[in-house]
């Protein structure tokens, strides 16, 4: 077979590098760690093929989640790259909804930036726990409708759901702002601390055991019914 | 052998063909007529001339056809064939030799076209289209047949000119057109040339001898073998040379010295700069990303990612008869220019008048650069600004296309290296012969 090329044979050839090849091949690697510490979790997760929501297993995975994170180096494109590969299904198995979520949070904590958007408007999947311990100085923004337990443990920062969110939304939240433009489902703010929840829409139940903070609709202050709280 | 090269196209432009020069190559300017028609003469090429009546389309042929074959300028004339629709395999091809017929004996009377290495057709495209296929072997491989006899030219180079379309003339035809290594347009030469032309005695020609015409004639005529009658005109042509040498102090060249000139034109090497540049060129003019290549019957879609490349400006694709052409008129135009090799700037030369006639430009295209100031006509203004167009995209990739041919040598050699990428047509096409065949 003839090699057309023959004429190129002894040009000095190198595989040239465009500032683009090297961000993406750059920006792989970040992806690949990322997604390697989920696996990870997953993993430790869900040794016994159940994932149940109790709060030392969320503190166990978070924790978990929070020393892979701090390792890596990553910004706010990353974590959103990385709920577009959770929603693929293809770079990633299988996909646990808790400990993604967990893990999706304790990425967002440990971010460098202090205001994170998430377009989520387009994927097929709601993620469940995010904004889980969302500290103080930090505001994240969701863009589209989220799963349960959105803004759980939310522990001083700033919270907004463009859109609705599932059941137990700022479900034992300490500090902070919860603002869902949205409607919401059962079991809001059950185990609710301090800080504030305002939803805008529907909201489908309260919680039952509440111990501080308040719940505002539409601007009006529904929980506490306390009049001289109002 | 160079300088009687250079000498003979400058006592053809200073006496007799004047014409304005209307290209430069390095620091030298040339008229594009007469610098084709004599590159067409040094490597056995096919060249159609376009232009305005009594421009000197065919005079330009002549001249050159005489000065560089040492043939007198009558016996030219003599063996033109003019196109016009009453013309006959007979009188361009050859005819039986009725004498001999009636003996019940079936010998074939040549014409002078189909056995002098040069040929001039003259008006082309007066020719119906039936009959331009007729002379389509001839043209394409020396090869005349008629009877049961063949001649086979060794040598030959064939000029043909055309007027603009008007209702006399027809189309060339396809396979036809391709042929032609080069277009050119004769051009009138100015006011001021022009008058000094009309000037002259019209009848009085330094390249015509009636004795040497009559002498070639007869030797055309005889009953020989064409192989024989060859040689003899050879050793007439010496004499020609050597009274023309005399007159006019101007040596001219031989047979053998035209064949040393060919193999020095044809051992010199495309850098890789031209070589890289013509790929680019070539898969530009066959490229098609939705259908494999370019076919005149199929038609690319708006929205495709290439078109801002030639392919998506034009209808049909280009032949393997392009790049041979572009190399043997960059390598001539080397050899005359006195390079050692031949470089991008003899290959962007060449370009438009290799591509002119054989691109078939979509109307819209054409529409467009119709009404642009110019002083080309259109088919190579179009071809120019196309060349310039595909030179400045490769300016700007060479290294990384250079690259890419050199990864691809790589990859077909067994070596593990993808294709790289980039974008225009001729990453693509490499990347295809990559993974075609790996």
């Amino acid at each position: 077979m003839i090699n057309p090329f023959e004429d190129f044979r002894e040009y000095p050839y190198k595989k040239k590098e465009i500032p683009l090849d090297r961000i993406v091949r750059a920006k792989e690697k970040i992806m690949d760690e990322i997604v390697e510490g989920y696996l990870k979790l997953v993993e430790e997760e869900v040794k016994d093929l159940v994932w149940l929501v109790e709060h030392s297993r969320l503190v166990r995975a978070y924790s978990a989640a929070i020393r892979t994170v701090e390792k890596l180096d990553y910004d706010i494109d990353d974590i959103e790259e990385l709920c577009l590969e959770l929603d693929r299904e293809g770079r990633i198995p299988y996909l646990i909804s808790g400990p993604a979520g967990i893990y999706l949070s304790a990425l967002c904590n440990n971010a460098g930036e202090e205001n994170i958007r998430l377009r989520l408007h387009e994927l097929k999947r709601t993620f469940h726990f995010l904004g889980y311990r969302l500290p103080q100085g930090k505001t994240l923004i969701l863009q589209g409708d989220v799963g349960d337990f959105i803004g759980a443990g939310l522990s001083g920062g700033k919270l907004v759901v463009e859109g609705s969110t599932g059941n137990w939304a700022g479900a034992g939240m300490m500090d902070g702002e919860i603002h869902i433009t949205g409607h919401t489902g059962r079991n809001m703010g059950e185990w609710m601390g301090g800080g504030e929840i305002h939803v805008e829409g529907y909201i489908g139940g309260i919680g039952k055991s509440i111990r501080g903070g308040r719940i505002y609709q539409q601007g009006n202050l529904i929980r506490p019914y306390d009049r001289t709280t109002r | 052998m160079r300088e009687r090269v250079r000498s003979i196209y400058e006592f053809i432009q200073d006496n007799l063909y004047l014409n304005r020069p209307d290209m430069t190559v390095g620091d030298k300017s040339f008229n594009s007529a007469l610098l084709f028609s004599l590159l067409t003469a040094l490597n056995r090429g096919k060249e159609l001339i376009i232009g305005e009546p009594g421009l000197g389309k065919t005079t330009s042929a002549e001249y050159i056809a005489a000065m560089t074959y040492r043939l007198p300028l009558g016996l030219i004339w003599a063996s033109e064939v003019s196109g016009h629709p009453e013309q006959t395999e007979e009188k361009i091809i050859g005819r039986p030799d009725l004498g001999r017929l009636n003996q019940g004996e079936e010998m074939v009377v040549w014409s002078y076209l189909a056995q002098l290495p040069i040929k001039i057709v003259d008006e082309i495209n007066r020719l119906p289209e039936t009959k331009q296929s007729m002379i389509l072997d001839g043209v394409d491989r020396g090869n005349w047949e008629y009877l049961n006899d063949v001649i086979i030219n060794e040598e030959y180079c064939l000029f043909a000119t055309a007027n603009y379309q008007d209702r006399g003339t027809n189309t060339l035809i396809a396979p036809l057109i391709d042929r032609f290594d080069v277009l050119v347009e004769s051009r009138h030469p100015g006011p001021d040339l022009a008058l000094v032309i009309g000037m002259k005695d019209k009848y009085e020609n330094i390249l015509r001898n009636p004795e040497y015409e009559r002498e070639f004639q007869k030797v055309l005529l005889e009953r020989r073998d064409y192989h024989e009658k060859m040689q003899l005109i050879e050793d007439l042509c010496d004499r020609f040379g050597d009274y023309m040498e005399r007159e006019l102090d101007l040596k001219m060249l031989s047979r053998a010295e035209r064949k040393e000139i060919r193999g020095c034109m044809q051992g010199l090497p495309l850098d890789l700069d031209a070589n890289a540049f013509l790929r680019t060129v070539i898969s530009e003019l066959s490229f098609c990303y939705k259908y494999g290549q370019k076919r005149s019957d199929e038609h690319c879609e708006e929205g495709c990612h290439y078109t801002g490349f030639l392919c998506h400006r034009i209808k049909n694709c280009i032949s393997n008869r392009f790049p041979t052409s572009v190399r043997t008129y960059s390598q001539s135009l080397a050899w005359l220019a006195g390079d050692e090799g031949v470089g991008i700037e003899h290959v962007k030369a060449v370009l438009p008048y290799a591509m002119a006639h054989r691109v078939q430009w979509k109307d819209d295209y054409v529409s467009q650069k119709q009404v642009s100031n110019r002083r080309d006509p259109l088919q190579i203004y179009v071809a120019k600004e196309a060349a310039k167009e595909v030179s400045k995209r490769y300016n700007e990739q060479s290294q990384h296309i250079k690259n890419a041919l050199a990864v691809a040598y790589q990859a077909l050699s067994g070596k593990d290296l993808k294709p790289i990428e980039g974008d225009h047509p001729v990453y693509a096409e490499i990347k295809r012969d990559i993974e075609e065949v790996t």
